[in-house]
């Protein structure tokens, strides 16, 4: 994988860099960041390489606020650096106009909905980066998208309306890559991909509004959104040449029109409660057999996906977390790929030692449906308030037409030593 | 947690003045927990942690409170050490007897406000020897107050209160704390673990007067049997200077201190 950097974002990493810290010590600038190594090693020993993860990370955070606390900016540049490959560019970059009642955001920005943990429900504003599937942070695989953020408050209640004028997609793996995504396209069929990208213009653009409330009874979240589905539809046509069949796969981004929300609640003090729905209208679904006459090998249909959880300590001061995923399809058709439901629970223990030193967890994701899992166990020391080390393991199990089991080859145990500073 | 400003005053310090002579236990501690406290408070707190090879590690955090009647709201804004910086921490604590407390967080990592439960009272705050417990204002019900005897503590003639949970799940089997006679200040507070065994000892080092209250600005947690302790200190202290109330919000969770 190589993806190299704009000429303008490797100068201004190179300008930033050049720039002495203290520089920054008596000015309204603060620069914050964190060098990383990951180091994986696949246990599946047929594979071409041993080495599921090389990589190595500086990532930058800079902030800059007035002296008066009206405006702010912030910048968050960083290099992934592979073994021969490199990526570069700039997870955020934006001005903050903070007034009386509002705050406005222009800029690219990571924009973050709903009460899910590890889920994308409601969260959809920020499309996703899947290049390494969803083994890096979430902070990682959101990618900031180039909006305009308006957020009115009024008390502890909040209008937020966000306006994005240029579409950005999913990124997924290249198909060189071990994360590489399996697309139902026939063999030798002709890729067309003259529909793939969406011009930036008005009438392409995307609005999303949100009304959110923090208050002692409930949080809650109401939210909507004129968008494009992240994922391309990959719509079939076939021509008869000759004798020859000729098949002709094209993707295509759709409109989608979202509603949901989403609220969290403590129970008694013992646990706390979150659930989160969303509504989306009118989605693409591919089908198993294409229509006869038309060769259309797609329809429409309704979806409603929701999550309902629950976090608690509730003994050894070890802290639990489960959640329950529901994606169903609406007005279901036995030709639609997709199955009707689609079911994954999500577990998460944590437990601290030491002081906050050490740090056991065990995250998985189960996904019922296809009996498939993906299970990170972790260790984590800190050597200093600096310096962590961690070790863990990325274990892939199941079905192999699941969404984690097509990995099962790519389990693998890792170390990653970080350095904030 | 709540009140981590005055977190120490609100359990071992108060200015009034009644007699001792006729004190129960329960009285005692009455009078420490109904001290008077600021309105609003801005501080900046500073905790270095010490493990038993003598090894520090410094969290730096930005503390407001203000009180609000009928529940006393209060933020924190995480300053150092670089892994959690901005990260957020707010509380609503409620005077409604057997109202739990809100409580908040918000991770730059997942940039979302998060609640969380009020029952994690027994976690040690940051990797600290303070428990959120420790650093909140205790229900004067919650426990059973004897007087145990009068002794010398720094050459202050000082009450002996034991005070036993009614709770029998609570962390702490019975504490005993040595408050000032006729000041009724707390210099000592011992921490007994479920087992009776001796766990912890609190430690106030310093007191000032800032404004009309007594605010306690440094003081020691020495975990006994983990030979681990952590000193906190406070500076930078403003109190009753009209803390806005949109401070307590998402908000500024999200927005940070600059």
């Amino acid at each position: 994988m190589i993806i190299r950097p704009s000429r303008a974002s490797g100068l201004f990493f190179i300008l930033l860099l050049l720039i002495p810290s203290g520089l920054f010590a008596e000015t309204n600038i603060d620069l914050n960041g964190f060098i990383r190594n990951e180091t994986g090693v696949l246990l599946d020993t047929d594979k071409d390489t041993e080495f599921g993860l090389l990589k190595n990370t500086l990532s930058l955070d800079l902030n800059y606020r007035n002296d008066d606390d009206t405006i702010g900016a912030k910048a968050t540049p960083y290099i992934y650096y592979y073994t021969n490959d490199y990526k570069m560019d700039l997870r955020e970059i934006y001005i903050d106009l903070f007034l009386d009642s509002m705050d406005i955001r222009i800029g690219k920005q990571q924009i973050i909905w709903g009460k899910a943990d590890g889920v994308f429900i409601t969260d959809i504003v920020s499309p996703k980066d899947l290049t390494e599937f969803l083994l890096p942070g979430f902070d990682e695989i959101r990618i900031g998208v180039t909006s305009l953020k308006l957020d009115y408050y009024m008390g502890d209640n909040t209008f937020e309306l966000v306006w994005i004028p240029s579409f950005s997609p999913t990124v997924t793996p290249s198909e060189d890559s071990i994360w590489a995504i399996k697309r139902p396209i026939p063999p030798n069929a002709k890729l067309d991909m003259s529909k793939k990208e969406i011009t930036p213009s008005l009438k392409n653009s995307e609005i999303f509004f949100k009304y959110s409330v923090l208050s002692s009874f409930i949080d809650l979240e109401v939210m909507g959104g004129y968008t494009w589905d992240d994922d391309p539809t990959l719509h079939m046509t076939q021509k008869v040449v000759g004798n020859q069949p000729i098949i002709t796969v094209t993707p295509e981004h759709h409109r989608l029109g979202v509603i949901g929300g989403s609220f969290s609640k403590d129970i008694a003090g013992l646990f706390v409660l979150r659930s989160e729905a969303a509504f989306y209208y009118q989605k693409y679904f591919l089908l198993t057999t294409p229509d006869k006459i038309t060769h259309e090998n797609t329809d429409q249909r309704d979806y409603i996906h929701y999550l309902v959880g629950i976090d608690a300590t509730p003994f050894w001061n070890i802290t639990m977390s489960v959640q329950f995923i529901q994606r169903a399809i609406l007005n279901y058709d036995d030709n639609i790929k997709d199955n009707q439901f689609d079911n994954t629970m999500t577990f998460l223990l944590r437990k601290l030692f030491m002081n906050d030193l050490l740090t056991l967890e065990l995250f998985a994701y189960y996904g019922i449906t296809n009996d498939d899992a993906l299970i990170k166990p972790k260790v984590a020391y800190k050597f200093t308030d600096e310096l962590e080390l961690s070790a863990g393991a990325y274990i892939f199990v199941g079905d192999k037409d699941g969404l984690f089991g097509q990995y099962k080859k790519n389990s693998m145990v890792y170390m990653k030593a970080k350095l904030n500073f | 947690m709540n009140k981590l400003i005055t977190l120490l005053t609100m359990v071992l310090l108060t200015t009034s003045s009644l007699l001792a002579g006729d004190l129960t236990g329960r009285q005692i501690i009455e009078n420490v927990y109904n001290r008077k406290t600021p309105k609003s408070q801005e501080a900046i707190l500073k905790m270095t942690l010490v493990n038993k090879q003598g090894k520090e590690r410094v969290r730096k955090i930005k503390q407001i409170s203000k009180d609000f009647g009928d529940v006393e709201k209060s933020i924190m804004f995480f300053m150092t050490p670089a892994d959690v910086r901005n990260t957020s921490f707010m509380n609503w604590s409620y005077t409604k007897k057997g109202k739990s407390d809100d409580q908040w967080i918000y991770l730059p990592v997942i940039k979302k406000v998060k609640r969380i439960s009020s029952d994690s009272k027994s976690d040690y705050f940051m990797g600290s020897d303070f428990t959120y417990d420790d650093l909140g204002d205790r229900k004067l019900d919650a426990d059973t107050h004897k007087l145990l005897r009068e002794e010398k503590f720094k050459g202050e003639t000082c009450y002996v209160v034991e005070s036993k949970a009614k709770d029998s799940d609570y962390m702490y089997s019975k504490t005993v704390t040595w408050v000032i006679k006729g000041k009724n200040i707390g210099l000592k507070k011992e921490f007994y673990d479920e087992d009776g065994e001796h766990l912890k000892t609190l430690f106030v080092e310093k007191y000032e007067k800032i404004g009309d209250y007594n605010i306690i600005t440094e003081s020691v947690m020495k975990n006994i049997q983990k030979k681990h302790k952590t000193v906190m200190s406070l500076s930078k202290i403003k109190v009753d200077k009209g803390v806005s109330d949109k401070k307590f919000t998402e908000r500024m969770m999200k927005r940070g201190i600059k």
